[in-house]
């Protein structure tokens, strides 16, 4: 079964290229602003994109993409209207391959393979869930095999070198490297510790590595790629979104500055 | 579930498991690997219960309530965990965590609280052990258990008013992982028997010594078991501690009683078994208060120890296998029950207790002639100002 979340990762791979990931969180500011955020991240040249289901209790992400959640639900967002989105942004020509990031909760409400079926069918391609770490990751390698989607582990700075290599043993697409230890939001200096980190995940895991936690320019870009493939940049992005009031045109522009890092 | 089993975890059946971020997972696997290290050896066994008998006064009695059985009509005795150091069940558990994390060589300790008796307890055990203490406490609770929160600040803890969310237990919970994920330094004295592996089976650990006692008490008191043990449950904590001991003795019935609120058919409440379905929350597999799309519901009691959505995974098991039976007490009945216990026994319980209690008063006649043994989980003072703000606003 080909996948463009592998796919991709195997282009960038081949062409010793990097990429930046952006991360959106569903339906905040409303569920079209998403879905034209969404294309505006293709068009500028995502890599890849993370797309946030809302969820009440976040226990991994900082002020910023707890509000972001706060607010999308209010908004009435559910993972039913973020997959309805998703499909229209395939039909309408979407193209970068789409991270479903969610905590486990939403997932598994309806059970976790139907979900995942149904997340195949609208057109993502990978599941991330911070809170399944390896010791319950049976559950999602079963349920994204059974439709084609990447199931993606996680690393952290405290992950010792046996779970790092077991992580990129058994993640698709990419090992998701938590760059620092805290929740999503403050930023990651690349200084020479988290470097010898990415370095260390780099010499342990086979799978292409994606950094995340903090990333926000386009030199904190360039620091992350010197050891990783792609940049995952978050809190920075949606933090702008929900400042502006022109949210896919802040996308574009900010996309593209960022992506100045990788050259 | 055989007699032989030692529930020592991941998995109580279907429910449980290591639901934690990759960050967490080294401090969770250095936990594991203490308490079923360091934790077993005769001497750390020897240190704490050498503290909880000479610091925090275990065992703690057995009290046969004449008074108010007379009124029931059946036999009423009551474990005094209302008589431990701190007033509640919970210094059991802080005592035997706080020592662990200090064999660990932990300096820092960080802690969630609902009732602020965990956060006492915690702060308390800090104190004794010179650690470093920082409690997580919603608003909500930090307003309506101030005695709670001002011991806490007392005691030498730095008190984190959480104002997001509900500003309850959840929210606490919530943001003390935040901070043990930016910090897993530090150790996270969880205080209920719940979380992510190993924390339900360590708690419970801890926690069973109330059974151990009550067993061996009531037999040697009454002269027999007891027909029906009963406990509140908000976490689960006190009545895993005490339901533990008698899960074996087939014929003893086990009741958990959880916060009913305003009813359950007016969606205000946190009864877990009545209104809920098996999710996944703060680390583990259990039954939650959810809506169809696995958002978690607000819930609602005028106890903040119960105050919460989910439940702890060993009790999704024994329901499960039929082995204890999950009930609920209204907001009304409990106040009710914190009354007559204080009038007619000289005993203010604590408003989670009392839930406990309301159930007993709620079921008098089935329960008729019968021997029942009540978990009194912790005492009331720290209730005085909610109760008597409930009667002012006319609501009792
Ligand atoms: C006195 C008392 N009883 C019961 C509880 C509920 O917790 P658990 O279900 O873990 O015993 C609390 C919690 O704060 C409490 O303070």
């Amino acid at each position: 079964m080909s996948n463009r979340l592998v796919d991709k990762m195997n282009a960038l791979r081949s062409d010793n290229r990097s990429g930046v990931a952006p991360y959106v969180t569903a339906g905040d500011g409303g569920m079209e602003t998403t879905l034209s955020v969404l294309h505006a991240l293709d068009q500028a040249g995502a890599s890849c994109i993370e797309l946030g289901i809302p969820f009440s209790d976040p226990i991994a992400d900082g002020p910023v993409l707890q509000a972001a959640s706060e607010r999308a639900l209010a908004s009435g967002a559910s993972l039913n209207s973020a997959l309805a989105m998703l499909s229209r942004f395939r039909t309408e020509g979407g193209q970068a391959p789409i991270a479903v990031m969610s905590y486990a909760n939403p997932l598994v409400r309806n059970g976790l393979s139907e979900t995942a079926q149904r997340v195949a069918d609208s057109g993502g391609d990978a599941l991330i869930v911070p809170d399944i770490p390896l010791e319950e990751g049976a559950m999602l390698e079963e349920a994204c095999a059974l439709c084609g989607l990447c199931p993606v582990f996680f690393a952290a700075p405290t992950s010792s070198d046996e779970r790092i290599q077991e992580a990129g043993a058994r993640t698709r697409g990419f090992l998701y490297v938590v760059g620092r230890v805290g929740v999503t939001g403050a930023g990651t200096t690349f200084g020479e510790e988290t470097q010898s980190f990415l370095n260390r995940a780099q010499k342990l895991s086979q799978a292409p590595i994606a950094v995340g936690f903090g990333i926000s320019s386009p030199e904190s870009v360039r620091a992350a790629v010197q050891n990783a493939d792609l940049a995952i940049v978050g809190t920075a992005l949606v933090q702008r979104l929900h400042e502006s009031n022109k949210p896919a045109i802040e996308a574009d522009s900010f996309l593209r500055e960022l992506l100045q890092g990788l050259n | 579930m055989s007699s032989s089993t030692v529930h020592s975890g991941p998995w109580f059946g279907d429910f449980g498991g290591s639901f934690a971020p990759e960050t967490l997972m080294a401090s969770l696997l250095e936990l594991e690997e203490a308490w079923k290290g360091i934790g077993q050896t005769p001497e750390f066994k020897e240190e704490l219960s050498d503290l909880l008998c000479n610091y925090a006064g275990r065992a703690t009695p057995l009290t046969h309530a004449r008074r108010m059985s007379e009124e029931l009509g059946c036999e009423l005795w009551l474990k005094r965990e209302d008589l431990l150091h701190t007033g509640a069940h919970k210094l059991n558990n802080a005592l035997g965590q706080a020592l662990l994390a200090k064999k660990m060589g932990k300096t820092r300790i960080l802690a969630e609280t609902g009732a602020g008796q965990h956060g006492v307890a915690t702060a308390t055990v800090c104190a004794l052990l010179g650690l470093e203490c920082v409690i997580y406490m919603g608003e909500v609770d930090a307003a309506r258990q101030k005695p709670n929160a001002l011991r806490m600040e007392l005691l030498g803890a730095r008190l984190e008013v959480v104002k997001h969310g509900q500003k309850t237990l959840k929210d606490a919970i919530n943001e003390a992982m935040r901070a043990w994920v930016s910090d897993p330094e530090a150790h996270y004295l969880l205080g209920s028997a719940l979380g992510p592996h190993p924390f339900p089976a360590l708690v419970a650990g801890f926690q069973q010594v109330i059974g151990e006692e009550a067993l061996e008490q009531i037999q040697r008191q009454a002269g027999g078991l007891p027909d029906t043990v009963v406990a509140c449950v908000g976490g689960g904590s006190n009545a895993i501690g005490i339901f533990r001991a008698f899960v074996q003795e087939d014929a003893v019935e086990l009741i958990g009683v959880e916060a009913g609120g305003e009813g359950i058919e007016t969606g205000n409440h946190a009864a877990r078994f009545s209104g809920g379905e098996p999710g996944i929350l703060h680390g583990c597999r259990t039954w939650l208060l959810q809506d169809e799309g696995g958002q978690i519901l607000p819930t609602h009691s005028v106890s903040a120890g119960l105050d919460y959505p989910a439940v702890g995974p060993e009790h999704a098991e024994l329901q499960a296998l039929n082995r204890a039976r999950y009930a609920w007490c209204t907001d009304r009945e409990a106040l009710e029950a914190f009354d007559t216990l204080s009038r007619l026994e000289g005993i203010i319980p604590a408003l989670e207790s009392s839930h406990a209690l309301g159930w007993v008063r709620s079921h008098r006649d089935s329960l008729s002639g019968k021997r029942v043994l009540v978990n009194l989980s912790g005492r009331g003072d720290k209730d005085l100002a909610s109760v008597f703000a409930q009667r002012d606003g006319g609501e009792t």
